[in-house]
């Protein structure tokens, strides 16, 4: 099995590198792509669909296509190690240690016993060692909410500044997770359950393709945003530029929880107990 | 206003290069930990005000925005580099690392 997959890879790469032979030279200014599709994206993007940043536009609208797919890479990433990383079968351990936060002292809890839940005091650990850190804990809950604010800013922003929802979409998940990494997991699965990880992940290749489907079922080819101005009541430039704003939403749902999703597998193993 | 953005770039390198030579020179990790969170703090720390003045120079609201931008960056600079700085000094500390003791080798 193993050895009919090299083959198949080798295969594939030859195939491809026999392929590039076919590509125009580098920097070649007589090119298509030179000629008139280059030109034709400066010269047309603002009045077609009202959007100042040419990379965002040609991203979103004129190759929607394959940003979708792209998309779905993520989301496609995020489920591949839900599937083969996340263990179910709990098994609980013997002993079970508990942090209290005022003194620092660490408890043991032997025979499945477990210290009552009603206790804030008490702080569940998985090791004996594991440290205390108050400076990077205090730090890192002062800088969430801003990272947070930054990742919306850059996905609303793609309109207009470098950024868009892929960017914004990571400044969100690492948000969470430097929540679990200065916290434990414990904390970062508190604010963020997997099962939402998971239905936001869907929901955002979910609005991209919608978006796409919805076009079509006003009239015009999939992804083509100008259909959408019956439904947002504008003329047709300004509805692609907003539905450019709808699928970066999209991108930046499903970007964010699979980052999460794919951290917190790999850091715990699919135990999805302390992690790092 | 010139003069005193040029000042201010300067220091904010030279406070760079100390933090480069130290880097490059200390003896053991502890010890070049220390100029890389302190030096580069301080370094961002003139060179941000220095472009901030900079910008200020036609006096606009767009241009004062941009300024206080420029001075959040040295904000969250000043939080977020000598937690990160603390953090990994105190994984050496519990990985065991010994610091440098006079009359060692250089590590």
């Amino acid at each position: 099995m193993k050895i009919i997959g090299l083959i198949i890879a080798v295969l594939t790469g030859i195939l491809l590198i026999y392929a590039t032979v076919d590509f125009p030279p580098w920097a070649d200014p007589g090119s298509p792509a030179s000629t008139y599709l280059s030109p034709h994206y400066i010269e047309k993007t603002m009045e077609e669909t009202s959007v100042p940043n040419i990379v965002t536009a040609v991203l979103a609208d004129y190759r929607g296509f394959d940003t979708m797919f792209e998309t779905t890479v993520i989301f496609a990433a995020g489920v591949a190690c839900f599937f083969i990383l996340r263990t179910f079968k709990r098994k609980e351990p013997e002993e079970i240690f508990y942090r209290h936060t005022l003194t620092g002292m660490t408890i043991r809890v032997k025979n499945s016993g477990k210290v009552r839940q009603d206790l804030d005091e008490f702080e569940r650990i998985d090791a004996m060692w594991t440290p205390h850190y108050l400076i990077v804990k205090t730090v890192a809950r002062l800088l969430v909410p801003f990272i947070q604010l930054f990742g919306l800013y850059v996905i609303a922003h793609g309109h207009h500044s470098p950024g868009g929802g892929f960017q914004g979409g990571v400044i969100l998940g690492a948000s969470i997770i430097l929540l679990a990494i200065s916290h434990d997991m414990r904390t970062a699965l508190g604010r963020m359950r997997e099962k939402t990880t998971a239905l936001l992940c869907t929901t955002g290749v979910l609005i991209y393709a919608g978006a796409g489907a919805l076009c079509l079922l006003l009239g015009l080819n999939f992804l083509d945003y100008g259909a959408l101005a019956s439904i947002l009541y504008t003329d047709p430039v300004t509805a692609r530029s907003h539905g450019i704003l709808i699928v970066e939403i999209g991108v930046g749902l499903a970007v964010m929880s699979a980052m999460i999703w794919i951290y917190s597998n790999v850091s715990s193993g699919g135990k999805y107990d302390e992690g790092l | 206003m010139d003069i005193i953005v040029i000042l201010l770039i300067i220091c904010g390198l030279i406070f760079f290069t100390g933090g480069t030579v130290g880097l490059l020179r200390f003896p053991d990790f502890y010890s070049r930990l220390h100029p890389a969170g302190k030096l580069d703090t301080m370094g961002s720390l003139f060179i941000m005000i220095g472009l901030a003045l900079f910008n200020l120079h036609h006096f606009s609201m767009g241009n004062l925005l941009t300024s206080l931008k420029l001075i959040l960056i040295v904000v969250f600079v000043f939080m977020a580099s000598p937690t990160a700085i603390h953090a990994i000094v105190d994984a050496g500390v519990r990985a065991g690392l010994r610091p440098w003791k006079k009359g060692d080798k250089r590590r």
